[in-house]
């Protein structure tokens, strides 16, 4: 029998091919002399008026194939890019255009795109490109964003896109009528993902077909499928997209059309050759996309046990210069701020602000680090305050294990009820306090405060949707080899889907976990996808995949039991061999593929046993009316709504009396993203978060001047953690709270190890210092300051 | 970026302010500057070869001297762009006559440099351009002391007491062995208009904190 592969530790079959350098980077392909290379001439400037741009010099020079400008753009091609993601109170969302028009709002804005024979060449000649500005004053950063004393853009009053308030109950009644009130300022500052491959787009056109392909480092290939045949005008049968390996997302490539996705493949037509353009680290820096920048004001009402009886919190949100993406991390914030509590009543109020600087995408975690941090700071305020345990606090807030599906009573990100599906939040605090010692810590704070060691402790709990719709699909096909090829059509960008898709579809089908290859991100194999993000992969496609081998399993044993005239009862599927239990009659799955097509012609031996003369029923048609030829099939998996996987961590940190400087002593992480595909990829998702985590909340920040000018482009400035600086081990324990909602009873964990993670390090450094942590993230200099600072008050 | 210093030059003020406006002067203790053409009075296009780290270019730019007050202070206004990098600056300037033979210089600079210098090379703008602008006002005070002599010879065009508009001045090609080559000096330039200056020096520019 062969063994279960849901649930079990099986090695990724990817990283053989990475770790051999055997990957396929958008950088990989069309490595040849035909290929050309672009470049593109970026704003020096925050915020300016173009008034000219002159190209002159770049016309004779030697190797340029084409210069173009906003002038050189037409039709659809000269409207804004695409505002993805709409909303009613998206009231002045505004996007860029493919080359700047007239205005550039962010220093790294794209002015103009040149191809040359290579990418010397096609720098070179952006150099020559000569552009009169006019400059005007900048907006940069939140204060300046909220004051408003110069706008972004002229047409947006007072700089806001959009203002939201959701709210269940009347939170300032409830709030003015608690035993307890706080009140308090968070502040997250802006950061980045940084994935290790830029972007990168290839685009060749065949001029005899009529066919454009597009290679793009992307999460959608469908998304950007559509925005490129939308865009050029070419009907979407004639473009093909494909994401091939992809060096890193974590978010930042969700966001599309990027210029260089449209003006590649339009260059790739104009000249009949193939173009490349590889993103540079300083361009990624510069115009691609950050997030995370957000200040909170928070006002809290509760009673004596730490309940909280009324929670308002009000938020600013920068989004840079362009709303491409509309309200998703903001709306994030404020649903996801609740995690496993239940206020009384709440109210959240958000202005979403421009800015001149780089636009806001979300980043891993989208928006709930900011919530987690404002809540757990809240939790930690509030313990404080009443003099309890901090665990005691969080304790008389969760939502009890009985209470599910519990709906907190607003709209989340998915314009659906933010109603979470299952999860054991008391049970997970106790497993996190028992895997970092919380009960014993005081004993180890004071060991250490004898040898003059300063130590702190935090936690920090977070619920998180997952697997947001609409919806994606699956197609498995088992060839006449018996081998079984899985499409779907959401993207890889080291997630472990060629491992964990496979073993769900080994199971379903009893073939050989060695027999099925994944493909994803390819839309000639699978045109109907949404993208890779919000921790959905698993949830929406594993399910489909589920689904899709289910419908091909009912298919091969219905062929199966004709075959072998037995009942389809009686019938199993071990490695791929199809028998009638109890007995020696089998026939393998190959077979039953070869007998699915009935032939004409054959062209092997295999083939002769499905020609006209060999199979079927003279009475009745080879193909039956409501059956199709081929042993595949095509299922798809659409969700009512977002599935809840949660988690706790906690930390105990050391800070340098003398130097400030903040080590990781112990790191603890209980997870629940329900049933396990494969333990060894979830763990290695949270190792992922929680480094990327950890440079969040202690070294990544984007240094911005007052001229709006990126001061940290590069990664010598961009501080980002080492191996040194992450915690040598992570202890890790599983909860396993099966989704209602999937077949599978799975949950999202791909963003879950960074969502807690500087409210976790706030609570732990605040724990050893015993001074108020209020805005992350947080650098030995400046806690070195804020010491000073309480110095000088004390 | 705001940027503040001073200097002591060797000299009274009433030179040390002559030299300052005298573009033959100035073309020759810029580092980096190749060519100045005078196009009004006070007011000139500049070509600067600089780097800052890696990113080395040539910039061109303009150099507009406004609000004079004799021998107290001016306003210079900058602006340069290349392929590295723009910049933008406004610079008050200060004499003060110390009654020994000698000038103190002050000034008061707020810059705006975008584009690559600005990103990538801001780490090494602090160093590099305490450099500069001590091998600027060095440059001056060999001048205002005669240890560099001054000719006629380098100004090409006719001669005039003030720069004419059209003026064209250039730089003198250093003697084999003597100081330091072109390319050193561009080498550790400043960056455009911080070598436009030269007097922008000394200031913590980076805001890393």
């Amino acid at each position: 029998v062969t063994t279960q592969l849901f649930g079990s530790r099986v090695a990724r079959v990817e990283d053989q091919r990475f770790l051999r350098g055997q990957g396929r980077y958008a950088d990989d392909l069309a490595n040849d002399a035909q290929t050309l290379h672009a470049a593109v001439l970026r704003s020096p400037h925050a915020h300016a008026r173009i008034v000219g741009i002159n190209v002159d010099d770049v016309l004779d020079l030697e190797g340029v194939h084409l210069v173009w400008t906003n002038d050189d753009l037409a039709g659809a091609m000269a409207e804004p890019l695409p505002l993805l993601i709409p909303h009613p109170t998206l009231t002045h969302g505004r996007t860029q255009y493919a080359l700047a028009r007239d205005e550039v709002n962010y220093a790294g804005e794209a002015i103009a795109f040149v191809v040359a024979d290579d990418r010397y060449v096609a720098e070179d000649a952006v150099g020559r490109i000569r552009v009169d500005y006019e400059t005007l004053p900048p907006v940069v950063g939140l204060d300046a964003a909220r004051a408003a004393a110069t706008l972004v853009h002229e047409d947006v009053p007072d700089n806001v896109g959009a203002r939201m308030e959701q709210s269940n109950g009347d939170a300032p009644a409830a709030i003015a009528a608690a035993p307890h009130q706080l009140s308090l300022d968070l502040t997250i500052e802006r950061s980045s993902c940084q994935p290790l491959e830029g972007r990168g787009v290839v685009a060749r056109w065949d001029p005899d077909v009529g066919r454009l392909t597009v290679w793009t480092s992307t999460q959608t290939a469908t998304g950007v499928r559509a925005a490129v045949a939308a865009k050029l005008g070419l009907d979407l049968a004639r473009v093909d997209v494909i994401a091939p390996d992809i060096g890193g997302g974590f978010g930042v490539k969700i966001n599309h059309p990027w210029p260089e996705e449209l003006l590649v493949p339009m260059a790739a037509r104009a000249l009949g050759r193939p173009v490349k353009y590889i993103e540079d680290r300083r361009e990624h820096f510069i115009s691609t996309a950050h997030e995370r920048g957000q200040q909170h004001h928070v006002e809290v009402g509760f009673d004596d046990a730490g309940r909280l009886l009324g929670l308002d919190v009000r938020f600013w949100h920068d989004h840079g210069a362009y709303t491409p993406y509309g309200l998703i991390v903001p709306i994030i914030t404020s649903t996801q701020l609740l995690g496993p509590y239940k206020p009384d009543a709440y109210r959240v109020v958000f202005d979403s602000l421009y800015t001149n600087t780089v636009m806001v995408t979300p980043y891993r975690g989208a928006g709930r680090p900011q919530g987690c941090f404002v809540m757990e700071r809240t939790m930690d305020a509030i313990a404080d305050h009443l003099g309890l345990d901090r665990t005691t606090v969080r304790a008389a807030n969760f939502i009890q294990p009985d209470e599910f599906p519990f709906d907190q009573g607003l709209i989340f990100q998915d314009g659906r009820e933010l109603e979470y599906d299952s999860g054991d939040y008391p049970a997970a605090l106790e497993k996190l306090k028992a895997l970092i010692g919380w009960d014993e810590f005081e004993q180890f704070r004071a060991e250490m405060a004898e040898q003059g060691r300063r130590v702190g402790i935090g936690l920090a709990c977070y619920v998180e949707g997952t697997g947001v719709g609409p919806y994606e699909g699956a197609h498995v096909q088992i060839e006449t080899s018996g081998k079984v090829k899985v499409a779907t059509g959401l993207t890889t960008q080291g997630q472990g889907h060629q491992t964990a898709f496979a073993q769900i579809a080994a199971d379903e089908l009893g073939v050989r976990f060695e027999d099925v290859e994944i493909t994803t991100g390819d839309t000639r194999r699978m045109p109907y996808a949404v993208g890779t993000f919000a921790s959905r992969a698993a949830v929406m496609s594993g399910s489909a995949i589920h689904l899709a081998a289910k419908a091909a399993r009912e298919k091969a044993l219905r062929i199966a039991a004709d075959a072998l005239e037995a009942s389809v009862d009686d019938l199993e599927i071990v490695d791929g061999v199809v028998s009638v239990r109890g007995t020696d009659a089998s026939i393998d799955l190959g077979t039953v593929a070869v007998l699915s097509n009935p032939l004409r012609y054959a062209f092997d031996k295999a083939s002769q046993a499905a020609t006209q003369f060999s199979v079927g029923d003279p009475g009745r048609p080879p193909v039956a009316e409501d059956d199709e030829p081929g042993l595949e099939a095509r299922d798809f998996y659409s969700p009512e709504r977002s599935t809840f996987a949660s988690g706790m961590h906690a930390v105990i940190v050391e800070t340098d009396p003398d130097t400030a400087e903040i080590t990781i002593l112990k790191y603890a992480v209980v997870h629940d993203c329900g049933r396990l595909i494969n333990p060894l990829i979830v763990e290695g998702q949270i190792h992922g978060g929680v480094a990327q985590g950890v440079g969040g909340a202690l070294f990544e920040r984007m240094a911005y001047d007052e001229s709006g000018q990126l001061l940290n482009a590069s990664f010598m400035d961009f501080l980002m953690p080492y191996v040194t600086e992450v915690p040598e081990s992570i202890d890790i324990d599983h909860l396993e709270t099966p989704s209602p909602l999937n077949p599978l009873g799975i949950k999202g964990a791909g963003e879950a190890g960074v969502i807690p993670s500087a409210a976790v390090f706030a609570a732990a450094i605040e724990d050893a210092e015993g001074l108020p942590i209020t805005a992350m993230p947080i650098s030995p200099s400046e806690l070195f300051e804020l010491r000073l600072r309480a110095q000088e008050e004390s | 970026m705001k940027v503040t210093g001073e200097a002591l030059l060797h000299a009274p003020v009433e030179r040390v302010w002559e030299s300052l406006l005298d573009p033959a002067v100035l073309v020759r203790t810029i580092p980096g500057c190749e060519r100045l053409v005078s196009t009004d009075e006070h007011s000139y296009d500049m070509t600067v070869t600089a780097g800052v780290a890696s990113i080395k270019g040539t910039y061109a730019g303009t150099c507009l001297l406004s609000d004079l007050a004799d021998h107290q202070s001016l306003v210079m206004r900058l602006d340069g762009a290349g392929a590295p990098g723009t910049i933008a600056a406004t610079v008050d300037v200060g004499f003060a006559d110390l009654g020994d033979g000698t000038t103190r210089l002050t000034y008061d600079a707020d810059a705006v440099v975008g584009g690559m210098v600005g990103g990538v090379g801001q780490r090494m703008l602090t160093s590099v351009s305490r450099r500069m602008a001590g091998e600027f006002f060095g440059n001056i005070d060999q001048v205002l002391t005669g240890i560099v002599p001054m000719t006629s010879a380098e100004v090409a065009g006719p001669q005039a007491a003030l720069a004419a508009p059209g003026q064209v001045f250039t730089a003198p090609r250093a003697a084999p062995g003597a100081g330091p080559s072109p390319d050193f000096l561009r080498g550790i330039a400043v960056g455009a208009g911080l070598v436009l200056v030269g007097v922008v020096a000394g200031a913590v520019l980076g805001r890393r904190r």
